[in-house]
């Protein structure tokens, strides 16, 4: 019966656009990519060394006017050193972060099938890979209420328009099927996100909720914001989510040196960040989320050989009820995109 | 009883969906970027549509610097075929609206 239901939503949906597709002029036909965010990011956690490579080969296949297919999978391993050996050892991870079908049905609304980042809050949509996030570490709050793999399966409306001169509405709604195979496996849930971006302050705020459609059927709901002043190379980002099983927030500021007068020719290619965090349990137990009360402060200091290549560092100090850790981070991370095909119009 | 009000709610979004598009279609005209097919004035309510070149390039530039800006660094201009295909995933992934992904798409061919 839902399969029935779930196939005439989406022929009902997908076929008015069957009869629109047009032709583009050549110069503008977009063209299958692959890219991929890389890096070898090495933390020290508490005086124990890892090695953390990982590599995240993202396809994006254009059809026609308004379909994209798109997938990231994420291959990485945590090699470490046993006590009292003198080489590291790990496993490969590997998960379908997504691997999606996108409908541009209308102006309004875009029409997601498939396995997507879950929409809750905007790190893990945004914010999570490598190559963009300011940080390397996960805020301690990213496993609230987004699933096993930060992902969801299942359908997905979204989309983004403006309701007035200086104000624009972004939002998604999903509903998510339970899967217990990984590496693709997801939560049975359904929910959503809506935003406000006002562009000319480029302010952004906005709201998540998610029911879980298991378990304990709990409710989560989160709040984020994210500001660019526009005068200054400065990021300001933070999110709040709370569920049964934790809660807590995350608030970040990065700033780029472009605008200092000395040692110009260096200094526009250096990024200062800094984090603060904290999150407290909840009446439920969770895998990942931590196990006690946690405090983190981070601070960054992040070099631009280009816009796709940079070197990493950060210190950090966390405090909870199981120890007190310091946290440091030095790595490289790189981003490349090549198109599948001929990328120049004749 | 839940899940046949839900089917039928969700049919009739579909439905609704479907005739929006449809009548998106018979009103707009070829579309001007591969990335914003469904570019209408309907959609950018209470915005000033922008046609003019070089009015475009500097409305462009701006959305640019306001949404990409958002998440990430300025990334370097690629060839106009992988730019409609960037645009196109950003404006899924960033909930661009169709006109900011119109004009972001222009600036970055130019």
């Amino acid at each position: 019966m839902h399969c029935i239901a779930l196939a005439m939503i989406l022929l009902l949906t997908f076929a008015s656009s069957l009869r629109a597709q047009s032709e583009d002029s050549d110069s503008q036909r977009p063209v299958p990519i692959f890219s991929a965010g890389m890096g070898f990011i090495t933390p020290f956690q508490g005086g124990q060394a890892n090695l953390d490579p990982l590599i995240s080969p993202i396809f994006l296949v254009p059809i026609g006017d308004r379909w994209l297919i798109e997938s990231r999978d994420t291959f990485e391993s945590d090699f470490s050193q046993p006590p009292g050996s003198n080489t590291f050892h790990g496993v490969i991870q590997k998960e379908v972060d997504y691997l999606q079908l996108d409908y541009i049905a209308n102006p309004y609304v875009t029409v997601t099938v498939g396995r997507y980042l879950t929409p809750f809050g905007i790190f893990n949509e945004r914010l999570y890979p490598i190559w963009i996030r300011d940080l390397q570490s996960d805020p301690l709050i990213l496993p609230i209420a987004t699933g096993p793999s930060n992902a969801s399966t299942g359908a997905m409306f979204r989309g983004g328009f403006a309701i007035s001169p200086k104000v624009e509405l972004n939002y998604a709604a999903y509903y998510s099927t339970l899967i217990a195979v990984s590496p693709v496996d997801s939560d049975r849930s359904a929910g959503g996100r809506v935003g406000i971006f006002l562009p000319d302050q480029r302010l952004e705020f906005g709201g998540s909720f998610q029911h879980l459609l298991q378990d304990e059927r709990s409710n989560s709901f989160g709040f984020h914001f994210a500001w660019q002043p526009p005068p200054v190379p400065l990021d300001i980002r933070g999110e709040y989510a709370r569920s049964r099983r934790g809660s807590g927030y995350w608030i970040e500021s990065a700033y780029r040196l472009s605008q200092i007068a000395a040692a110009q020719d260096f200094l526009r290619h250096v990024q200062l960040v800094a984090r603060m965090q904290q999150f407290f349990v909840g009446a439920l137990p969770h895998e990942v989320l931590p196990s006690a009360n946690t405090q983190e402060f981070e601070f960054g200091l992040n070099y631009y050989f280009q816009d796709n290549l940079r070197l990493v560092s950060s210190y950090g100090r966390q405090f909870s009820s199981l120890g007190n850790v310091n946290v440091w981070t030095v790595g490289i991370t790189y981003r490349l995109v090549a198109p599948i095909g001929r990328a120049e119009s004749n | 009883m839940a899940k046949r009000t839900l089917t039928l709610c969700m049919l009739a979004v579909a439905i609704g969906l479907a005739l929006l598009a449809s009548a998106q279609d018979r009103q707009s005209e070829k579309p001007a970027a591969a990335v914003a097919p469904a570019t209408t004035a309907s959609a950018n309510a209470g915005r000033t549509p922008v046609h003019d070149d070089a009015a475009e390039r500097i409305e462009g530039e701006k959305r640019f610097k306001a949404n990409c800006g958002r998440c990430h660094l300025a990334p370097e201009k690629f060839p106009p075929r992988m730019m409609a295909t960037i645009l196109r995933h950003m404006r899924v992934r960033a909930t661009l609206t169709d006109e900011d992904a119109r004009l972001i798409l222009r600036y970055m061919t130019q």
